[in-house]
């Protein structure tokens, strides 16, 4: 079939290489941010390592501008191939920055944590987090919260107001295809709002859970505002290796409950609900799927943990039970119980339901990961549909359809689609088991930490730390990046080079 | 390079200390045999990196190089801890000696434990961060040169536009 396929052209690269650009610049001007956290809490030794990244990215930024400069406008190919190298471009000079703080171990640790802090996944291999430079800890959720929060490209967009055409291709090779219109520059613009609100509105609450709870203003608001950043962009990092049991506080995980379903849901939602619709959350088909699926797993799993007899009260079930499954389910990762109680002190049935929480995920065009409740509710009402088409007559035609801001028709296209992503997306989940556990892991363990790098949700078993393999660390990396891409921009990043490979490159 | 070596030094001692004290049980084993510890007197050392006032009562966070654990101590103990270990300070050593509960019933199920001693073995102190010049002044020349060059290839780029038209596709 590749012959089909025409050749690349020298100005395809440029068109890839010239938008990239626009990310480096970005991406140097938000690494000057920790700078500020920085000065105000007199970390100075810390200030070079922000600067050399953001120079380099800046730098690097200039010199794709300069020689791949074209005018042409993006192409669909385009569009996904520069978000598949964005997302890996941007992880790379933050990490810069991370290994330069001395943050980390080891250069593969920095890259690790800056992929699992940019795709909002949430593991971390930092060694002590507790110790670490505020500023630097900022930069963590701070990467969150640009990168899967909001989007590192729907940032630039909203910001640079690229063209019509090549914003709504980015849009696409994102995952944040909204179909909000009527600008999608607007649309990029309003989905920042969106982000920003709800991060006034967290910083706000977690500040004054912090200021109930024992904590001096300063550090409420600090932390708040990093718990607000992770919360929201369903990303999972928290300033403290208890992660949010370092709070002990029920008002806490309540906060951190409500950003997380708020991160969850779709954008078109909030557009909605915005715009005045606010029924639509009531008729939404992914939203009631979504609540529904939460409502499922959050009563198995504490139904589960109440019959073994692990926790004393029904307080005790919520806050360990319910919480680590809306954790699961918003792809967050914020954990309330240690590693080591989930893998080998809960009943297998409960684990088993997260790592099912963790792959299904929350909304699309949301902030979470996952295979995504849209594409589960698709593919179940295909189901529906087929069964619906065996029982009736030959002739007979059965049609099908879902309210998703609009009522929309269920097609053939629709389903086909949904359908290669999932299976994409197990058979991903089904070689990074494999893989986890050929080095030397359990099964359990293996699909548990293989969902959550895989469904950018950040609930470890205990697998993710300094001292895993190499090997390991480069896998979950790649799982990240591919989770957050939804995979097929992946595959077309591949069958681009392949291209480039196999027919070289054209003038 | 030298604060990474400190930082690693540091945290050998605060686990050795942990785990070579007469009776003192590490976070670690603490956590992963939690259903044999449940309900019993243990004994836990490390530095304290967070405390936060609950009412009479106070949560302390205290980590002992590898696992953190939260302690339920009276505020008046509390109040003797000097400095809570971040970045730039090293915490308190304690030494907690408690009730180890694997769920908490009064506490919303965390693992935890109730001090019934609390003993502040060694005091904090602040921790000097001095700058690294030559790095400083490499980056500052980085960050300069970087801007420098986005500035003239720019104006580079616009001169060449003004001079050759670019085909329209």
């Amino acid at each position: 079939m590749l012959f089909l396929i025409p050749p690349l052209e020298k100005e395809d690269l440029k068109i890839i290489g010239h938008s990239l650009s626009n990310i480096c610049y970005l991406s140097g001007a938000l690494l000057l941010l920790p700078i500020i956290v920085a000065v105000v809490y007199e970390e100075f030794d810390v200030i070079p390592s922000f600067l050399i990244g953001s120079a380099a990215s800046i730098f690097f930024g200039s010199l794709l501008s300069f020689f791949l400069y074209t005018k042409r406008e993006m192409e669909v190919k385009h569009a996904v191939v520069m978000a598949a190298v964005a997302w890996l471009v941007a992880p790379f000079f933050a990490s810069v920055s991370f290994w330069l703080a001395n943050a980390l171990s080891s250069y593969l640790d920095a890259l690790f944590e800056s992929v699992s802090g940019f795709t909002g996944t949430g593991l971390t291999v930092a060694v002590n987090i507790d110790h670490l430079p505020r500023s630097v800890n900022f930069l963590r959720h701070f990467l969150q919260f640009v990168g899967d929060g909001i989007g590192i490209i729907v940032i630039s967009l909203s910001i640079l107001g690229k063209t019509e055409i090549s914003s709504v291709l980015a849009f696409k090779g994102e995952a944040k295809d909204t179909g909000i219109r009527p600008s999608i520059v607007r649309t990029s613009r309003i989905i920042v709002g969106i982000g920003l609100t709800f991060l006034i509105i967290g910083t706000f609450l977690f500040t004054i859970a912090g200021l109930k709870e024992g904590l001096d203003f300063g550090t409420a608001f600090f932390e708040g505002l990093n718990l607000s950043m992770t919360g929201y962009a369903t990303g999972g990092f928290t300033p403290h290796s208890q992660n949010l049991l370092y709070y002990h506080s029920f008002w806490f995980e309540v906060v951190a409950i409500i950003l997380m379903v708020v991160g969850a849901l779709n954008f078109n939602l909030h557009y909605a609900v915005l715009g005045g619709k606010r029924r639509e959350i009531l008729k939404n088909m992914e939203v009631k799927i979504l609540l529904l699926w939460l409502l499922v797993v959050g009563s198995l799993v504490s139904a589960n943990l109440l019959f073994v007899g692990l926790y004393p009260s029904p307080e005790a079930l919520f806050r360990k039970g319910v919480f680590q499954a809306i954790s699961a389910q918003t792809t967050t990762g914020f954990q309330t119980v240690y590693p080591y109680h989930l893998m080998f002190m809960w009943p297998v049935l409960s684990v088993l339901l997260l790592v099912a929480a963790m792959v299904s995920g929350g909304c699309a065009n949301s902030t979470s990961g996952g295979i995504k409740m849209l594409r589960v509710g698709m593919l179940l009402k295909s189901l529906v549909r087929e069964i619906r088409q065996a029982l009736m007559p030959k002739s007979a035609v059965v049609t099908g359809s879902f309210h998703h801001v609009e009522d929309t028709p269920l097609t053939d296209k629709m389903v086909r689609g949904a359908a290669t992503i999932a299976l994409s997306y197990l058979i991903l989940f089904s070689i990074g088991t494999l893989i986890t556990v050929g080095h030397g892991y359990g099964l359990e363990d293996s699909m548990f930490e293989t969902a959550s790098a895989l469904g950018n949700v950040g609930l470890s078993s205990g697998i993710t730390s300094p001292l895993m393999p190499a090997t390991l660390k480069a896998v979950y990396i790649f799982l990240m990046w591919a989770g957050r891409l939804e995979i097929m921009a992946i595959f077309v990043l591949a069958g681009f080079i392949i291209l480039g490979l196999r027919k070289g490159i054209k003038e | 390079m030298s604060k990474k070596i400190f930082s690693f030094a540091f945290f050998a001692i605060c686990i050795l200390l942990s785990t070579s004290a007469v009776g003192a049980e590490s976070g670690k084993t603490l956590v992963e045999n939690s259903a044999n510890f449940d309900g019993k007197t243990v004994v836990l050392r490390g530095e304290v990196i967070g405390v936060m006032e609950r009412g009479d009562f106070a949560w302390v966070n205290v980590l002992d190089g590898e696992v953190a654990i939260g302690v339920w101590v009276r505020n008046e103990d509390a109040r003797k801890i000097s400095f809570v270990g971040d970045y730039r300070h090293v915490g308190d050593l304690v030494e907690v000696v408690g009730t180890f509960h694997m769920a908490c019933p009064e506490h919303g199920g965390d693992l935890d434990i109730h001090a019934d001693k609390f003993t502040v073995l060694t005091v904090g102190r602040g921790l000097d961060r001095p700058l690294n010049m030559p790095l400083a002044l490499l980056s500052v020349a980085l960050a300069a040169g970087a801007i420098t060059l986005a500035l003239y290839l720019r104006h580079v780029r616009r001169e060449r536009e003004k001079m050759v038209p670019v085909p329209s596709y």
